[in-house]
């Protein structure tokens, strides 16, 4: 099943279980979604369920975040979250925070989804990853799924949560294919928020990542294994709440802690693993030192050789997997 | 300047004609005629001409020649007065004992605020900005619980003591949460309006009722709201008071066009521009826009033209910005209150006797709700962890709260500063040290 057919049956699933839910965003309906996520839900649900937007982001994410308000679960499409910066005080300030505002009188069942981080050949103002932007509010739940699997899990688990999550697809890994289980295929499918999962265990380094980087860093723990290093590989799954405690047991066992995100460096995922980390008793564990391994420190470039340049690809992790082993500068 | 009233209609066209008159038919899929006239259209019109302003009483309370008084017995109209009359008299209190703190008030909007909550119905779901605190009183949110909120003790249930005075918000009132930043509640309003008219027990019975100033009509969530209000068509009652100040910025330097009014025809909205001092006019056109709203499921305009007679709030001079005279000029010309109080006393239904025993009374229950309300502990320290996530509480809120509690067993007890603190917490922050 491809990660984009994996969303799509999660939406429909939710919405047949629970009329409140409901689906709007940009060309969600008639158009089937810019990425067609939304594909056959006009034809399933009707209008009244599947609602075309205006393009205004700070203008149907705060409908969608009053009508969570008044009881209903808005599913909000973003064609990409790069335009979401445009609704991030109702996201950030309404969305996020009411609850606690409310004296936990007024929650806020809502879910921002749609594509987040680098694609291919959009340049900077297209190709940010907002997981960092996101994770940093509490009151918000943060999702960056990788597979098919995952998709399925968390949307309908992040549709079923009473509070906001922030659910942040990956443009590049709609159309690929992932088998699913058949626990899975259940309509009644869940993953918990908030759990990491060990794609691939190892013992000599531990490789987090998230989102289309967890692809690399198997692609990468294959490679090491050739050279006969065994990477344990953690797809973090949920940015916020974060799974430290996944990821401390494995750095208790491989002693060694690289962090791959398609994000920038700066104040990123990586940087927050790494220092909880080092804060705690995972300090002592550590061999080498810990490293991130990210996007550029530029706005991403459009030039194809130049973008390629911008972000992590499967060698670099390799390289750095080796040198956390001190098998490489 | 109202002798134009019910002789022109309020339009941006400059010019009134008929289809027939166009010879050359329309544009395909429309009803724009051609022309071949090259005419530019504005709300600023050469001969100064604006939307008119709908109103019921004259500067002296008196019904003006062809006006229509809306429906109300004498029951209703003193309580109109009295909620009027309450405003002022609470905010003067907050003022001079919270000075340093951030409490809104309200003079000159007394009308604008209890006429139009008077005109709704009260399951109607309201949603402020920060003056609309007089939509709460006229459904009977009460002193006590008005204090307990600006004070944030334990008995702010609206909030925890978790909102800044005057952030107000109550379910049960139907009222929202208020949100800081200027004008989100605008297209928060139209899905509150889309989820009523999902839901087949209110719809067309409830609208989504949405507070703001000139002031946030400015923000992009103005623009955008109501834009999505009537492309998603809701039963949203968007009421602006334009009360001619956004805290300093005088209205003329935060539009040029004529008011907010002009705006609700270009996105198809029916519109009204009412004498925001002039609290029958208000409740006479907001009921009037309610039902339109309700029975159409549509969107509706509602510019209320006020004066703001106080500051903006407690950390504001306006003196600073508009002559002392100007103001002093304005609470005698157009008192919304002294108004609505002329119309009662024409009516036998109000006495200089019981205007006397009314101040005396609101006084004395203010004072009465502050000192029992400044008295009352806050809610348990533990509340500072609570209702961040619906549900299972994250690791990270349990680990805050047993630091916390680490930090408490070691020196709440013994450190003098802090022995002092937990005793202004309900059960002192106990629960920490068990």
């Amino acid at each position: 099943m491809t990660v984009r057919e994996a969303l799509n049956t999660a939406i429909e699933e939710e919405m047949l279980r629970d009329e409140s839910v409901f689906v709007m965003g940009e060309e969600v309906a008639r158009y089937n979604g810019a990425y067609k996520v939304t594909k056959g839900l006009l034809d399933k649900f009707g209008d009244k369920r599947v609602v075309d937007t205006p393009i205004t982001e700070m203008g149907f994410a705060g409908l969608a975040v009053g009508a969570a308000l008044a009881g209903l679960r808005p599913i909000c499409e973003f064609m990409t979250f790069n335009f979401a910066m445009q609704a991030i005080d109702q996201i950030v300030n309404s969305g996020g925070k009411t609850y606690y505002m409310s004296g936990g009188n007024v929650p806020c069942p809502v879910v921002f989804r749609g594509p987040n981080g680098a694609a291919s050949g959009v340049a900077a103002q297209h190709s940010q990853d907002y997981c960092a932007w996101y994770g940093s509010i509490p009151g918000l739940k943060v999702v960056s799924p990788w597979s098919a699997e995952d998709c399925k899990g968390l949307l309908k688990a992040a549709i079923r949560d009473p509070n906001p999550v922030v659910f942040l697809e990956n443009e590049m890994l709609y159309g690929v294919s992932f088998p699913m289980s058949q626990e899975a295929l259940s309509d009644n499918f869940l993953l918990p928020i908030g759990k990491a999962k060990v794609e691939r265990e190892g013992t000599d380094v531990t490789i987090v990542a998230h989102s289309k980087m967890v692809t690399h860093s198997l692609e990468a723990a294959e490679a090491l294994a050739k050279e006969d290093i065994k990477a344990e590989v953690i797809n973090l799954r949920s940015i916020r709440p974060l799974d430290i405690d996944t990821i401390l047991k494995s750095v208790k066992k491989t002693n060694r802690l690289i962090i791959v995100e398609g994000g920038f460096p700066a104040f990123g995922v990586g940087s927050e693993i790494c220092a909880q980390i080092v804060e705690g008793e995972g300090f002592d564990y550590l061999d080498a030192p810990v490293e991130r391994v990210t996007g550029a420190d530029v706005p991403t470039p459009y030039a194809a050789n130049l973008e390629a340049l911008s972000f992590p690809d499967t060698p670099l992790i390799v390289k750095v997997a080796k040198r956390a082993l001190y098998r490489t500068n | 300047m109202f002798r134009h009233l019910g002789r022109r209609a309020a339009s941006c066209t400059a010019r009134k004609r008929t289809y027939s008159e166009f010879k050359h038919g329309n544009l395909p899929h429309s009803h724009s005629p051609i022309t071949t006239d090259l005419e530019f259209f504005n709300s600023v019109r050469p001969d100064g001409q604006q939307i008119p302003t709908y109103r019921v009483l004259d500067s002296v309370g008196q019904p003006i020649d062809g006006s229509t008084v809306p429906e109300i017995d004498e029951s209703f109209a003193r309580k109109l007065y009295e909620t009027m009359m309450l405003l002022p008299t609470l905010d003067t209190l907050l003022y001079s004992v919270q000075r340093q703190g951030k409490i809104s008030f309200y003079h000159g909007e007394e009308a604008t605020v209890v006429g139009s909550a008077a005109a709704l119905s009260p399951t109607d779901e309201v949603l402020g900005q920060y003056r609309e605190m007089g939509v709460l009183l006229w459904r009977g949110f009460d002193l006590d619980s008005i204090m307990s909120q600006c004070l944030g003790n334990k008995e702010d249930k609206a909030t925890k003591g978790r909102q800044m005075p005057v952030h107000f918000g109550s379910p049960q009132h139907h009222f929202h949460t208020i949100s800081s930043p200027l004008a989100t509640q605008i297209p928060q309003a139209a899905g509150v309006g889309y989820a009523l008219k999902r839901d087949p027990e209110r719809r067309g019975k409830d609208c989504a009722v949405c507070y703001f100033g000139e002031g946030a009509a400015s923000e992009g969530d103005f623009h955008a709201g109501m834009l999505l209000a009537s492309t998603i068509p809701s039963p949203t009652l968007f009421i602006v008071r334009n009360n001619g100040f956004a805290i300093s910025t005088p209205s003329s330097e935060q539009y040029y066009g004529d008011g907010i009014a002009a705006r609700g025809p270009g996105y198809g909205i029916d519109t009204i521009r009412v004498d925001g001092n002039d609290i029958l006019a208000v409740l006479g056109a907001v009921r009037e826009a309610r039902r339109r709203c309700v029975q159409q499921g549509r969107a509706v305009l509602v510019e209320s033209m006020t004066y703001r007679v106080g500051h903006h709030s407690t950390s504001d001079d306006s003196f600073a910005y508009r002559a002392r005279q100007e103001v002093e000029d304005r609470k005698k010309v157009d008192n919304p209150v002294s108004r609505l109080r002329l119309f009662l006393e024409s009516r036998k239904w109000w006495s200089d006797d019981e205007e006397t025993e009314l101040k005396a009374r609101l006084k004395s229950e203010i004072l009465t709700a502050f000192k029992r309300a400044e008295n009352l502990s806050r809610w348990e320290l533990k509340e500072l962890f609570s209702d961040v996530y619906g549900g299972d509480e994250p690791w990270n809120l349990r680990e805050q709260r047993e630091e916390l509690g680490e930090l408490l067993k070691k020196y709440g007890t013994v450190w003098e500063p802090w022995k002092k603190e937990r005793e202004k917490f309900s059960g002192s922050g106990d629960e920490f040290l068990s």
